[in-house]
């Protein structure tokens, strides 16, 4: 059977809008540096979303949980050999997802015969001060972004593009005050990606157009969990990586002002 | 791009590095150096409970056959946040023990979402023992004696190996390299006269500890006093691992030490 550049293209699409389509309902994660660390947030169903992966690397994603269970273990694996074989120094992020977990994830992709990774992550690496936090994050084709301060990601570019006009300006100075942040673009997010499932917008069953605040409380009320953790620049423990308990992310949000 | 990323391998740090330490070992002579004819070696360290957990000390002196190598050596070193490994024999494996299983006990909590057991953690080290048993053959013998805080029992506890990895959990105390032979009976003395470790207090079981350092620096030549660099002490308590500082150290060397000596 020929197969021509048209099919080619045709078939990318199709790759594209099958995992659009199973990341447009999922959960965003939101990354953010303070002077305590780095906070990362999201709200899950049943299974952890926000994990440790080397001294100073969190990860968080979205998509199908065995998908973001492989990246994990794939970033666990590889920055461990890296810091065993050499030094603990030479773990760092950007030769972590650029070198190792972007090209991996890239030849899934263009392997026709197999299906895609259903996932976009986050990734966020430590360092002394704020200013020199390093986050990266990863879509399902390869392809991967480093920022400074903050990073984001959502199922739909509309809804990338609400989060990061409110990350802009933020500049929290605890870890309390970085949640907030985070689930006020949490809710901001997720509620644009709600509104660009439907045409028009989503509304609540008054036919009210739904706002963040509904969205979040909706959230929450379907049984989705926040869940919060922190890479924290101070500790006399051997790691830095805590996730925060329920009852420290439950108060942090308790008055949240989503306007 | 290499997709076998994509392998996992259930926890197991070894795997993932395909590091061995039976092809490690090599003999004495190949360890030797312009300063010593031997291998440097950790000397004296001792580990005692006392009511609150496990307090580990140890002289910083390394040596190379009659050579003096570094007096800073650290031979009390924290595996995590619940296990010390008190390092004495061939220096150059007891840093690669520790740094594996370093790795290995957080590859496991990072990859499998939970802690290796305490007894998981024993294992490993009893493993390493035995595929070090070569290399200990030729010289490269490494004795630990393991500090840790049970959480279970909610109590410290000493274990130490023997060269082949056989595993042995110590009551009160343990200390191991050269200068432990020399005070091994004082260990004894100081339970039948002032009562176990495991009911002293941080204070007295360091000015106990360190003055059994001082006699072992006194009668083996391998082993450093607290003179001219102060000896090393680190506890393990259910609230982790702590550093006893250096002021500490010399209030506890104030009230043990002795400088009479029939020797």
């Amino acid at each position: 059977m020929s197969y021509n550049f048209y099919d080619f293209q045709n078939a990318i699409q199709q790759r594209n809008d099958y995992v659009d389509d199973q990341l447009r309902d999922g959960s965003p994660v939101v990354g953010i540096s303070c002077p305590d660390g780095i906070v990362l947030f999201t709200l899950r169903g049943s299974q952890r979303k926000l994990f440790e992966v080397y001294e100073r690397i969190a990860y968080g994603a979205m998509g199908r949980q065995s998908d973001v269970e492989s990246i994990r273990i794939a970033a666990i694996d590889s920055a461990h050999r890296e810091g065993f074989q050499r030094s603990e120094d030479d773990v760092c992020l950007s030769r972590l997802v650029g070198f190792g977990i972007s090209p991996a994830v890239k030849q899934v992709y263009n392997d026709q015969r197999a299906v895609p990774l259903t996932i976009r992550a986050l990734f966020a690496e430590l360092h002394d001060s704020p200013a020199d936090d390093v986050f990266c994050t990863l879509n399902y084709d390869g392809e991967y972004r480093i920022s400074k301060g903050s990073a984001v990601i959502t199922g739909v570019r509309s809804a990338d593009e609400v989060a990061k006009d409110i990350l802009k300006t933020a500049a929290p100075s605890t870890r309390d005050e970085a949640i907030q942040v985070a689930a006020k673009v949490w809710a901001h997010a997720y509620n644009a990606m709600r509104h660009a499932r439907k045409p028009g917008g989503d509304v609540d069953d008054n036919g009210v157009r739904l706002t963040p605040a509904a969205a979040f409380k909706g959230a929450l009320e379907k049984g989705q969990i926040l869940e919060a953790a922190l890479l924290t620049r101070s500790t006399s423990k051997t790691s830095r990586f805590e996730c925060c308990t329920p009852e420290t992310v439950s108060a942090a949000v308790a008055n949240l002002d989503l306007g | 791009m290499d997709v076998s990323l994509f392998h996992p391998q259930s926890g197991d740090f070894a795997a993932i590095t395909g590091f061995t330490l039976t092809d490690a070992h090599q003999s004495v002579t190949s360890h030797a150096n312009g300063l010593a004819s031997e291998p440097v070696h950790g000397t004296t360290v001792i580990a005692v409970k006392f009511k609150d957990g496990v307090l580990t000390v140890g002289d910083r002196r390394a040596t190379g056959g009659n050579a003096i190598m570094y007096d800073k050596a650290e031979k009390v070193l924290a595996l995590d946040d619940t296990m010390l490994m008190a390092i004495s024999g061939a220096f150059s494996k007891a840093i690669e023990f520790v740094r594996f299983l370093r790795h290995s006990f957080k590859y496991y909590e990072r990859s499998q979402l939970q802690s290796l057991s305490l007894d998981g953690k024993l294992n490993e080290i009893g493993r390493m023992m035995a595929g070090n048993l070569g290399g200990a053959m030729s010289g490269g013998l490494v004795i630990p004696v393991i500090a840790v805080y049970d959480q279970k029992q909610a109590k410290g506890r000493i274990f130490f190996y023997d060269a082949a990895g056989a595993r042995f959990e110590n009551l009160e105390y343990a200390a191991a390299g050269s200068g432990s032979v020399q005070i091994r009976g004082a260990f004894e003395y100081i339970v039948r006269t002032k009562g176990n470790f495991s009911e002293m207090t941080l204070e007295t079981a360091l000015a106990e500890a360190l003055h059994l350092l001082e006699i072992a620096a006194d009668l083996d030549s391998a082993t450093g006093g607290a003179g001219k660099v102060l000896p090393l002490a680190r506890t393990v308590t259910a609230a982790g691992v702590t550093e006893i500082s250096d002021d500490a150290i010399r209030v506890a060397l104030g009230a043990s030490t002795t400088t009479a000596t029939s020797i």
